[in-house]
């Protein structure tokens, strides 16, 4: 009987044991065959890592090398507050937010709560300052790391910012060169795909496939960092001393159109550029537009001369305005100047005068000449967001308007399409498109960016007289403020009305400007300065030109430019 | 059966299956018979085995060598990454330093005017002298 019931027993665990082994057999089947992919990707994600290779985005620099914006990788803290323990298992989470706060100048409590959130990671603090990263670094505490991330940095702090744009926490360059040049500049991430260790080191036998980080290329400005900081500390002085609304400067060397410095105000610190002004953000010298004034007379007269219909010498009687298409039009503070000739027009910034040479040159060549000097069109510069100014269709033209474009009313040009045309005037009537940068180096080597003669616009013959006239100007006329000793200048003030939003112009406020070259018998420098509303209002040119004076002074020494008189 | 036993029952099976011809042979001759192939088949098992395991020793160390020199690679790029990164850095304090804006600021701390004129001596003027 016993051995019945022993036999049966076996029986039964026999079963068992082969249903349980069935079970196994076909758990092990689906495991080596359905379910064998999740299993590899398991196992392989213990091992496998797959890292982006960031491209180092390039170096910006002037035309000397000074670096003007550079990417460097800077410590990120992070925290994992399960680690903030001593051997013991106690909490040390109070004692660290305690000992890491007064270095970060955060309160201790804020740091205390973000570590006890219940968040098991987070970064402490972004991309610290080295001197505060070494800080923290050395008092090794427990729960707390460091994370390399490259951050920009532009060492010449606010300098040169609007032509520089910046670059946002997305790691995409906004404004100026940075946007403008973002694709270039970025380079092309790579990828590294590698077996690591526990201790996240890469193992040399193991699987490794590497698609190398292309960098961003490298850029040199024709920036001139001397210039640039000269440009923007004398237009900040004017601006403030004058209290104006807004200001611009334009350095450009008239040879090839390569610009030496941009200065624009409000401006902003890229390091600071979220709590910037949007509106510190706008390169005013591209982005802006004015109605110039009389810095458009010297446009109306050359066009004038290179026609032939007047002389320096051709004279007409001031009475002190002028009447065209039913309207009178006259000079400043309504002056009579009596026989004028057309350098004396220039000289005494005579509004009538200015018509009747318009009138002799007619709408229509006006019109032609104007485009001609690149006024209504983009000048074309490598810049974000350069904008077109307006030159009206002829076929919108009323008669008076021969007479107000003439002297710079009715029409918005921006100050970098006034500094390129008088470049024009200033290297025997060629127009440039201006440029910023002057070569970029990649891993073929360096690429120079060939200076681009977009045309014509006048005759040496006409540029030459026309330089004589505005010497003139400044050595006998309304600009003598912008003469410098030892050097040569040619140059025109301007004093603009404002256009309002119903159509008239604003009452007592100006745009005050100058726009000049340097030396003017072999111009090596133009250069322009637009305030806006300054104080002084009609004698708004006179800090204008103080502008100019303290640009060209710096200018000339830092370039060696020889004195050409005695 | 031992090792010495079966080397040497085939021998004796050989001498029976293949008796001597053409008389007497030197005792020389008969130490320098041929192995069997059961001896041949050890030797060269034995010799592949070791064969093979000197192999795994050399893959092996190798593998050794190569992961600890992979390691040591590692770390000498990272002191490579932290020096070029320490090199940024000084570049960038470097032309911190060197800004017009900082050294014109320093220099009005410390009093320093412009020179009002700057002489320059042209080569014409230096040639006219007497």
């Amino acid at each position: 009987m016993s051995a019945t019931v022993s036999s049966a027993r076996l029986r039964m665990l026999f079963a068992l044991f082969a249903v349980a082994t069935l079970i196994l057999s076909a758990r092990l089947v689906y495991w080596q065959t359905f379910g064998r992919g999740e299993l590899l990707g398991r196992a392989t994600d213990q091992v496998r890592s797959d890292l982006v290779l960031t491209a180092q985005r390039g170096i910006i620099r002037d035309r000397g090398g000074a670096i003007l914006a550079t990417t460097v990788e800077l410590r990120s803290l992070y925290a994992i507050p399960a680690q903030m323990t001593d051997r013991e298992k106690n909490d040390l989470r109070g004692s660290v937010a305690t000992a890491i706060a007064p270095i970060l100048g955060e309160k201790a409590e804020v740091l205390r709560a973000a570590f006890s959130s219940g968040a098991e990671w987070l970064f402490v603090r972004r991309r610290l300052p080295e001197a505060t990263a070494d800080r923290i670094a050395a008092l090794n505490l427990p729960g707390l790391g460091f994370e390399l991330e490259p951050k920009r940095l532009y060492p010449n702090g606010a300098i040169a910012a609007q032509v520089m744009g910046f670059v946002n926490d997305d790691g995409v360059g906004q404004y100026g060169v940075e946007g403008r040049y973002d694709a270039i500049l970025r380079g092309v991430d790579g990828r590294l795909v590698v077996e690591q260790d526990p201790d996240k080191r890469e193992l040399a036998l193991g699987l490794r496939t590497a698609i190398a980080a292309q960098n961003g290329q490298d850029l040199s400005l024709t920036l001139d960092l001397a210039t640039q900081t000269a440009a923007e500390r004398e237009l900040a002085a004017a601006v403030e001393r004058e209290r104006a609304t807004s200001g611009s400067v334009v350095v450009m060397d008239p040879r090839d159109g390569a610009i030496l410095a941009l200065a624009s105000s409000p401006t902003y610190d890229p390091a600071h550029v979220g709590s910037a002004d949007p509106e510190a953000l706008r390169d005013r010298t591209i982005a802006w537009t004015y109605e110039p004034g009389s810095t458009m007379k010297p446009i109306t007269i050359a066009a004038a001369l290179d026609k032939g219909v007047v002389t320096p010498a051709t004279s007409y009687d001031d009475v002190g305005y002028a009447t065209i298409g039913g309207r009178r039009l006259s000079n400043a503070l309504g002056r009579a100047y009596g026989p004028t000739n057309v350098t004396q027009i220039l000289e005494r910034s005579a509004n009538a005068g200015a018509v009747f040479v318009a009138s002799k040159l007619g709408a229509h060549d006006l019109f032609t000449y104007l485009r001609a000097f690149g006024f209504g069109e983009r000048c074309g510069v490598d810049l974000a967001a350069e904008t077109t100014g307006s030159v009206r269709p002829l076929a919108e033209w009323y008669p008076v308007d021969l007479g107000t474009i003439a002297f710079g009313q009715g029409l918005s040009v921006t100050p970098l399409q006034l500094a390129s045309a008088y470049a024009a005037i200033a290297n025997g009537g060629t127009l440039y498109r201006p440029y910023v940068v002057a070569t970029r180096r990649d891993a073929d080597g360096e690429h120079r960016t060939a200076p681009v003669a977009v045309r014509r616009v006048i005759s040496d013959a006409t540029a030459t007289t026309l330089r004589t006239m505005l010497t003139a100007t400044v050595d006998e006329g309304i600009a003598n403020g912008a003469s410098l000793p030892r050097y040569s200048v040619a140059g025109k003030t301007g004093t603009a009305q404002i256009p309002s939003a119903d159509g008239r112009y604003v009452d007592d406020a100006y745009i005050s400007s100058f726009a000049g070259m340097v030396p003017a018998s072999d111009p090596r420098m133009v250069v322009v300065v637009v305030l806006e509303r300054p104080q002084s209002k009609l004698l708004g040119t006179i800090p204008a030109m103080n502008v100019f004076k303290g640009i060209a002074t710096d200018a000339l020494r830092y370039a060696r430019v020889p004195p050409d008189r005695p | 059966m031992t090792v010495a036993q079966a080397v040497r029952a085939p021998r004796a099976r050989r001498s029976h299956q293949r008796p001597l011809r053409g008389g007497h042979r030197p005792a020389a001759s008969r130490s320098r018979a041929p192995a069997s192939w059961e001896v041949r088949s050890f030797v060269v098992a034995s010799l592949a085995i070791v064969v093979a395991f000197v192999l795994v020793l050399l893959y092996l160390a190798q593998a050794t060598a190569v992961s600890a020199e992979g390691y040591e690679a590692q770390r000498l790029a990272a002191q490579r990454d932290e020096l070029r990164r320490q090199n940024t850095l000084l570049e960038i304090e470097s032309a911190r330093l060197e800004a017009p804006a900082r050294i014109e600021a320093d220099a009005a701390k410390l009093g320093l005017v412009r020179a009002a004129t700057i002489y320059v001596v042209t080569p014409e003027a230096i040639a006219a002298r007497p």
